[in-house]
């Protein structure tokens, strides 16, 4: 590895981007740290703000780079981070002899490749690595005064914000009487202008996250038939009923703060005494990858805890704005590892960060806890809405079944055993081969009116459907 | 939910659709639970026990016609090992039509192993699959469900069991080993098809073709399809036989002669040349090339009143370069097997451009030949590009030796290391297409080879033959 502190002053974009790096050099920061000396590459997994962690690549020879984080620095600060272990503490890295397939991927992308290096920028004015690493100065000790007036002032603001948010639900109770005054029917034909007004209300009354949920609405009902969007409209506004009157009766449950206004920050959930952990084998079932109408993509990865006697999921949720581009994940459908994840508080957890990765997990199938014929598929789901009514999509298992056509082409999930005549329509379309397949096991998501397929077992081994 | 609550639960959604309170026609049960001071908070409340009704205590009404495929045929080859299939998924990103997809997985079926069918499936329509995924192909053609394609045996009796697919890989099984049956079977069963599927199987005939076929030929000449009796016209004059010209009373033969000019060369030992005319306008150039299709190449030997070889041996190459093309392609749908041997050999030998004419004969040329020309081609290395059209090749059998003897491996080093990206992304190409025709240890020390020059170690283009390196445990059947 030949990298030197004096390359990474001079490619940072700017102090505050070194100051950051600073504090990524940190070996707990880096689950992973590997490299190929063959090739001049060093690699690693860095813990960031999101619950997944960003995967960062750095190529000696040319000194080209990727980050999966969404900065706009470049390099950015983990970028900067991995360099300056390779150049302080180059031990850190396992040497091996294969690249992982995300690295292989970037390489085969890079435009230039095999390229001198880059030069780097004619100076390191305005740039230091000592400065850097000096420690931040303390902030001046507090008197008690002041620290009361802070206090005071936190507390006026989430009063504020209470009282804001309870205005919004308000508005949104009387929305809500006005749409079924004025008739479903009318409400399905302009739903994106209605919820879009309402929406813009909520943001500025400080319900955010409902505000999303509702600008979200149109396109759920418009991703189906026409018959069934009343049925829809009926079941996400009586939802929305049912998470106001929730919030209304318990303003600091966690779980509804989270749903309606704002959510915790990753220390908060990490420094949460009361969230649950689990450390297991995991392994990523898939990924649901969807633009938002306020210009975010939210990234969902879905996944299943190989050890557990009943299935037990979680999800691993990120946002970054539309505008920074296509951005790969950390995990690929399939992939398995082991793992402390930490959940949010709620009352069916599924939401978790990755608080710890501890290594990959041995592949093979999933647990045997698939539902035999007997019991009912969607058993999961009604206690599920028994535990929190007001949420939509719910990870199931489903028992072996196949995937069958009706008249007009659309997918139906059909347990191969039916007592119970039961049959599940599937989201959007389907490959052809997977209709010839027999499947003995499914994850997907169920929201009440289509289910999202997720991954199967089957003969011929896992198959990736998200 | 009971009924008399389904029936309220269907009017308040009723009512709710065209708007207005429904709180009176609401289920008793329900109006206990969402009574309140205002009509409004009533509303809601109703509206909250409906979205529940309908999340948990309704269920999606299955239709009763939900039709399932037939199952997916297991095939004669286990599946690609799992460790394998980002390897795969990796080659077959790269390759960029189905034609190069489908090299690929002749590749894997070589080393014994089929594809998983979520990472590739032979199109319904596309006959270039290798014939282990016969039963796929005839899957995704849409079977009836009924229909089973797993008889062992051809026979007139298990005919309608085939798909068309699978019938036609085991018609060219049978041809192989068993012409005269698979011969009896297209010709009693054949009779019945449409003119389409009729010219299918005679073009099958081409498999083990022999002089017992001719008298079944020459009864085509009755064919209601002028393609039929076509094909079998170019059948018969491929076993030497005369067939049927469909035309005037002219001799074409004898037209398309008076376009060649016989000659002389050498002081010592006097030989015949024929070399085409001078073509002297456009009209005459068009005559030319038609006469070309639709006369037999040995009547127009005969016409010289030489034998097949020796006409092409006395042909002057290089006079006119569409008239050779108009030749060997002559020679490929109606030359004897000797003579598309001959004239293989003599373009091989010739090397240069000459030596690509081959690639016209490649539906008649056998395996062996076909590797002649691979040779030639990396030998001169003056026109790799050729290597990718050169259909039908064995996969798996080129040995390091193959590559370093010519020039091939030193240019690409130059197009890998220079700065000319035309030239670099051509270099990408070839390394493909090396990719299949490779055994492991060729691949292998390829990829060395490259990336020691400056090629990235995971640049997409050396993707096959990485996985043609990592099947190194399983060797091409064609490399035994």
């Amino acid at each position: 590895m030949q990298l030197d502190l004096k390359t990474i002053e001079a490619l940072a974009p700017d102090q505050a981007s070194l100051g950051a790096a600073a504090k990524l050099t940190k070996r707990s920061n880096w689950p992973r740290l590997e490299t190929n000396e063959q090739f001049g590459l060093i690699w690693g997994e860095c813990q960031g703000s999101g619950s997944n962690p960003y995967r960062v690549a750095f190529d000696t020879r040319d000194h080209g780079y990727k980050c999966t984080c969404p900065s706009r620095k470049f390099p950015c600060k983990h970028i900067l981070g991995l360099m300056w272990i390779g150049a302080t503490a180059p031990a850190s890295f396992d040497r091996v002899d294969q690249t992982p397939e995300w690295v292989n991927d970037w390489l085969g992308r890079r435009r230039k490749p095999g390229q001198p290096p880059m030069q780097a920028p004619a100076s390191s004015e305005g740039k230091s690595i000592d400065e850097a690493e000096r420690p931040e100065q303390s902030a001046p000790v507090e008197d008690a005064a002041a620290a009361e007036r802070r206090e005071a002032a936190q507390r006026k603001r989430a009063e504020d914000t209470r009282s804001a948010v309870s205005a919004a639900l308000d508005e949104l109770d009387q929305w809500i009487a006005d749409q079924l005054r004025l008739g479903l029917a009318g409400f399905v034909d302009s739903c994106s202008e209605r919820c879009r007004r309402i929406a813009a209300r909520l943001v500025d009354l400080k319900a955010t996250a409902l505000a999303g949920r509702i600008d979200e609405l149109p396109a759920r009902l418009m991703a189906l038939r026409s018959e069934e969007k009343p049925d829809a409209a009926i079941r996400e506004l009586g939802k929305l009923v049912v998470l106001a009157k929730a919030w209304r009766a318990a303003p600091d449950d966690a779980e509804l703060k989270r749903l309606v206004s704002t959510s915790e920050t990753r220390d908060q959930i990490l420094g949460n005494p009361d969230a649950v952990q689990v450390e297991s084998d995991w392994e990523v079932l898939g990924e649901k990858i969807e633009t938002r109408r306020d210009g975010l993509v939210s990234h969902a990865t879905w996944l299943l805890d190989l050890k557990s006697p009943t299935p037990r999921f979680a999800v691993l949720l990120d946002f970054f704005p539309a505008s920074a581009g296509r951005r790969s994940g950390a995990f690929a459908p399939g992939d398995r590892f082991k793992a402390r994840l930490v959940f949010y508080p709620s009352r069916n957890p599924l939401r978790a960060l990755v608080a710890e990765r501890l290594g990959d997990a041995a592949p093979g199938n999933w647990p045997a806890f698939a539902p035999d014929a007997t019991c009912d598929p969607l058993a999961a789901y009604a206690a599920f809405q028994d535990g929190a009514p007001w949420l939509s999509d719910c990870p199931i298992i489903l028992p072996a079944g196949a995937i069958a056509l009706d008249e007009k082409d659309g997918a139906w999930w059909q347990a191969a055993s039916d007592p119970h005549g039961i049959a599940l329509p599937v989201a959007g379309s389907v490959s052809q081969t997977l209709l010839g397949l027999d499947l003995a096991a499914t994850a997907a998501l169920w929201n009440g009116a289509r289910l999202e397929l997720l991954a199967s077992q089957s003969s011929i081994g896992r198959l990736d459907l998200s | 939910m009971n009924e008399l609550e389904q029936a309220g639960l269907a009017r308040l959604r009723d009512g709710w659709i065209s708007g207005g309170a429904m709180f009176e026609i609401a289920p008793v049960a329900w109006k206990e639970v969402a009574a309140a001071s205002s009509p409004d908070e009533q509303e809601r409340r109703l509206l909250a026990i409906a979205a529940q009704a309908l999340d948990v205590a309704l269920r999606p009404a299955a239709p009763k016609s939900l039709k399932r495929r037939p199952p997916l045929p297991v095939l004669a080859l286990p599946t690609l090992p799992e460790r394998l299939r980002p390897l795969l998924r990796a080659a077959l990103k790269y390759a960029a039509d189905a034609r190069l997809k489908t090299r690929v997985a002749t590749l894997v079926a070589s080393r014994g192993f089929v594809l998983h069918p979520m990472d590739w499936m032979p199109a319904a329509s596309y006959q270039e699959s290798p014939d282990v995924y016969a039963p796929w192909v005839d899957w995704q053609a849409g079977a009836d469900g009924e229909k089973q394609s797993r008889r062992e045996h051809l026979t007139a009796e298990t005919w309608d069991d085939f798909y068309p697919a699978a019938r036609r890989t085991a018609l060219v099984d049978l041809r192989r080993t068993m012409p005269a049956l698979a011969r009896t079977l297209i010709e009693t069963k054949g009779a019945s098809e449409p003119a389409e599927v009729r010219l299918a199987l005679i073009e099958l005939m081409r498999f083990g073709l022999g002089a017992d076929d001719v008298p079944f030929l020459k009864s085509l000449s009755a064919d209601r399809s002028g393609k039929v009796r076509e094909m079998a016209g170019r059948l018969l004059a491929r076993l030497g036989e005369r067939g049927p010209i469909d035309g005037g009373t002219d001799d074409p033969t004898a037209e398309l002669a008076a376009f060649i000019e016989e000659g002389k060369s050498g002081f010592i030992r006097r030989r015949t040349t024929y070399a085409p005319i001078k073509i002297k306008s456009p009209a005459q150039q068009a005559r030319r090339a038609d006469l070309f299709v639709s006369c037999y190449f040995r009547d127009l030997a005969s016409h010289f009143g030489k034998t097949e070889s020796d006409f092409i041996g006395a042909w002057q190459f290089g006079v006119d370069d569409s008239a050779d093309l108009f030749l060997v392609r002559m020679v490929s749908v109606s030359g004897s097997d000797v003579a598309v041997a001959c004239l293989a050999d003599l373009l091989v030998a010739a090397g240069g451009k000459l030596a690509l004419l081959v690639l016209q004969l490649m539906l008649r040329l056998d395996g062996g030949r076909k590797r002649v020309l691979i040779r030639q081609i990396l030998n001169d290395a003056q026109n790799l590009a050729a290597l990718n059209l050169v259909e039908g090749a064995d996969a798996g059998w080129l040995e390091w030796g193959d590559l370093t003897k010519g020039k091939t491996i030193s240019a690409l080093r130059s197009a890998v290391s220079g700065d000319n990206d035309v030239t670099k992304r051509s270099a990408e190409q070839y390394l493909e297409a090396i990719g299949f025709l490779a055994n492991p240890v060729t691949a292998e020390k390829l990829i060395g080879e490259v990336v020691a020059t400056g090629l990235p170690p995971a640049s997409p283009s050396l993707s096959l033959l990485r996985l043609n390196a990592a099947l190194a445990e399983n060797p091409s059947k064609s490399d035994r």
